[in-house]
């Protein structure tokens, strides 16, 4: 098989989130990635939107809730001011809650739909939210690519990164189906995890990566202790990328982008305090 | 002093609350002549949608965008009290 | 950036499926809708539906991705010759090499509201339903790589108004950066309950066909369609792709911004991206949903922003807004008028809205379009502009 002709890219990591409910946020899933301290009993309950003004807020569904949980996060984690970045949201089965109430309720009583719920059903709900809470006028997309979702939203920060020369914010999360969409798109929990990445090194960047697409099917399996923490939800291809700005350790992680291509980050952490990058 | 509510203000009140998910707003305490949009309860468009459909499945009263009359039927609690009390069906 | 060409385009539509029968509606001024009569107890509005829908059988192994949408999918794949020429491209490149970049706002949701009404008694999907697929935002992006057997980058754009326009974008990124050496865009969505009775509920569905920018305008008229682009680096013959600009609103989910302030950033953007000026425009295709506050705005935005003699029109009075489609869709019109010669006007509107410059046409007008900008403002605050041209050069 020939050599895939796609070039290699280097991009920074300068902030990361993540809320998983028994690892709800990123200074103890951080910890317990890396083995050093155990996951949480209970589940976290769900995440409530702060940033939003009150009207957004009490609209927010569940979705927006962890979206903006984590991409307010990873901003906070960067030290990035939100209006700067334009943004990649990634969801595989967008509003699962909504799609069950659209549905049942168009079976039974169509003209009796809320409009607050369909207007919160489309795929980019989070990012209007987003975008509206932080006066950020930068682009936002919202992509899906199923169970290559999470691989194909960071390729598209990636790839905007690189080309635009600025930073990107990648929002990745899926929620918990209901009713009977669970037969045909199951999801358990709720899962979120954003990254920002640049094409430059920063003061604060936390990784230096080198990122291309390949041919293949090979992808990185996260330790198994730590898969059952997102085990079942939509979203869970991401944990690999999340484990390895964890552990810090150079690394090769493999994620899906389609059936045989693969989108290969190989990790380069600092040593030391000078001459971070070597 | 706010005013007492009567007890359909009440009812209509709760279901305010209740369909426009206002987080720790007390339904008995609405002042019935506060603007409930813009200024006071500080509702928008959306949520005039959203309480005319609950309105219409709770009542029976239907109520549309382009009726000229919505600014002084929505002005406050108990224009809208009395405009669905009027005209309700259940 | 450096233009793309756009080898070929195809369209399945309301107003005509197929480029000869879309152009002939374009220039008889023959409105694709018609009264709704989607589903049971319809709505009392107008409808751009596509007729033959139910009709398409989709080949043996791609069933397990059936639904409305990607029948309407299929449609608009085996117009114009677009599937022959989709392979070609991808036997040339590589099946690796060549990126789908697909928008829809509902994708096979209708598959699940059938599913949902035709429940079996124990909570399962009727077995013909039955089918992973035909039940998630990204249906129609795996179908549509199923059916070309393409093994590169495969994604589902869902930015409501803005998604397939958004898509060429995207799509122009990874072929910059050498991930791709050709893009299939396109869009793809399809009449169901949620958009029917969802813009319903949200009280912006006129029960009269669309007049955009109309004085009297009541709301949208909601279509479908499938429609598809190759992009390659160059080939024999087709427009180009010459800029893009893309930004968001900040404002409102279902508002847009009262000054248009992210509509005029995307629209900058674009023609920054294309290093030419707003005064080499020809035409305009305006997003024109006939919702009061779109069109209001957007007249607002062209008459400051464009000479008096700028041609302008929305032509969703044609084909209905096609949502997630509606980048496409209004691409290859675009197409359609720098090829044949003519700017197609503002169909059903007779009146202007006086917020209108000069700019707003009511009728078809023959004109030398070499430049031309295509606006989509999608909900959610979503805002893409593309400019296309008839050479690489202005």
């Amino acid at each position: 098989m020939p050599e895939s002709m796609a070039p290699r890219y280097t991009a920074f990591v300068d902030g990361v989130a993540f809320w998983a409910p028994r690892i709800p946020g990123w200074t103890v899933a951080r910890s317990v990635l890396r083995g050093e301290s155990e996951a949480q009993a209970q589940p976290a309950p769900r995440p409530a939107p702060g940033l939003l003004a009150p009207t957004e807020r009490r609209r927010a569904p569940d979705t927006v809730a962890i979206a903006l949980e984590v991409a307010v996060g990873a901003c906070e984690n960067a030290g990035a001011d939100p209006r700067e970045l334009a943004s990649v949201f990634a969801c595989t089965e967008g509003d699962l809650a909504i799609t069950d109430y659209m549905s049942e309720t168009l079976a039974h009583t169509p003209t009796l739909i809320s409009p607050t719920r369909f207007h919160n059903s489309v795929h980019n709900a989070a990012a209007g939210y987003w975008t509206i809470g932080t006066g950020c006028m930068r682009p936002y997309t919202a992509l899906s690519a199923h169970r290559y979702t999470f691989g194909e939203g960071l390729l598209e920060a990636l790839v905007q990164a690189e080309s635009n020369g600025r930073a990107t914010l990648l929002v990745a999360y899926d929620i918990e189906s209901r009713g009977p969409l669970a037969t045909m798109a199951p999801s358990r929990g709720i899962v979120g995890a954003a990254v920002i990445v640049t094409p430059t090194a920063g003061a604060r960047s936390l990784a230096r990566i080198g990122w291309s697409t390949a041919r293949g099917t090979e992808r990185t399996a996260p330790l198994p202790r730590n898969a059952e923490l997102v085990a079942g939800n939509a979203m869970a291809a991401c944990l690999p990328l999340f484990e390895a700005m964890a552990i810090e350790e150079d690394r090769t992680v493999r994620l899906g982008l389609s059936p045989s291509l693969s989108l290969e980050i190989h990790f380069d952490f600092p040593t030391g305090n000078e001459g971070r990058w070597s | 002093m706010a005013q007492l509510q009567t007890p359909e203000e009440k009812e209509l009140a709760g279901l305010i609350v209740s369909a426009l998910n206002l987080e720790g707003v007390d339904p008995g305490t609405i002042d019935p002549d506060a603007p409930l949009f813009g200024a006071g309860l500080g509702l928008d468009s959306i949520d005039a949608l959203e309480l005319a459909l609950e309105i219409s499945k709770r009542y029976g009263v239907q109520l549309k965008a382009e009726d000229e009359d919505n600014k002084r039927i929505f002005a406050s609690l108990r224009t809208l009290s009395a405009y669905v009390q009027e005209r309700r069906a259940t | 950036m450096k233009p793309l060409r756009v080898t070929s385009h195809s369209i399945a539509c309301a107003a005509g499926i197929g480029l000869p029968a879309l152009s002939a509606a374009l220039r008889n001024a023959a409105s694709g809708l018609r009264p709704n009569d989607f589903g049971e107890s319809p709505l009392a509005t107008w409808i751009g539906r596509v007729s033959g829908v139910e009709d398409v059988r989709l080949p043996g192994h791609l069933l397990e991705w059936d639904c409305r949408n990607n029948r309407l999918a299929w449609m608009g794949l085996t117009s114009d010759g677009f599937l022959e020429r989709a392979v070609a491209a991808r036997n040339r490149y590589g099946a690796d090499r060549v990126a789908l970049v697909l928008g829809t706002s509902t994708s096979s949701i209708g598959a699940t509201e059938e599913a949902y009404r035709r429940l079996l008694p124990d909570g399962q999907y009727p077995e013909d339903l039955r089918h992973p697929m035909a039940h998630t935002p990204h249906s129609t992006g795996d179908f549509v790589r199923a059916a070309l057997d393409l093994e590169g980058v495969v994604v589902t754009v869902g930015t409501a108004c803005s998604s397939s326009a958004k898509a060429f974008a995207q799509a122009e990124r990874l072929m910059r950066l050498g991930i791709a050496d050709a893009a299939i865009v396109g869009g793809v969505d399809s009449l169901c309950g949620s958009v029917l009775f969802g813009f319903n509920s949200l009280e912006l569905v006129s029960p009269e066909p669309c007049r955009p920018f109309d004085v009297s305008r009541r709301g949208i008229s909601i279509g479908e369609a499938g429609s598809f682009a190759l992009l390659e680096r160059d080939g024999e013959q087709g427009p180009w792709l010459l800029g893009h600009g893309e930004s968001s609103d900040a404002h409102h989910m279902s508002s847009p911004h009262p000054q248009g302030l992210g509509a005029r950033l995307a629209i900058e953007a674009a023609f920054e991206s294309a290093g030419l000026t707003p005064d080499v425009v020809d035409y305009i295709n305006l997003h024109g949903t006939a919702s009061q506050r779109n069109d209001e705005v957007e007249a607002r935005v062209v008459a400051d922003l464009f000479p008096a003699a700028t041609r302008a029109s929305s032509t969703k009075g044609w084909t209905g807004h096609t949502l997630g489609a509606a980048g496409i869709v209004e691409a290859v019109i675009t197409f359609l008028a720098m090829e044949g010669g003519f700017v197609p006007g503002t169909l059903n509107a007779q009146e202007l809205d006086p917020a209108c410059g000069p700019q707003v046409r009511l009728s078809n007008e023959p004109a030398d379009v070499r430049v031309a900008l295509s606006n989509s403002f999608g909900f959610g605050g979503s805002n893409c502009a593309l400019l296309f041209g008839r050479d690489t050069h202005a």
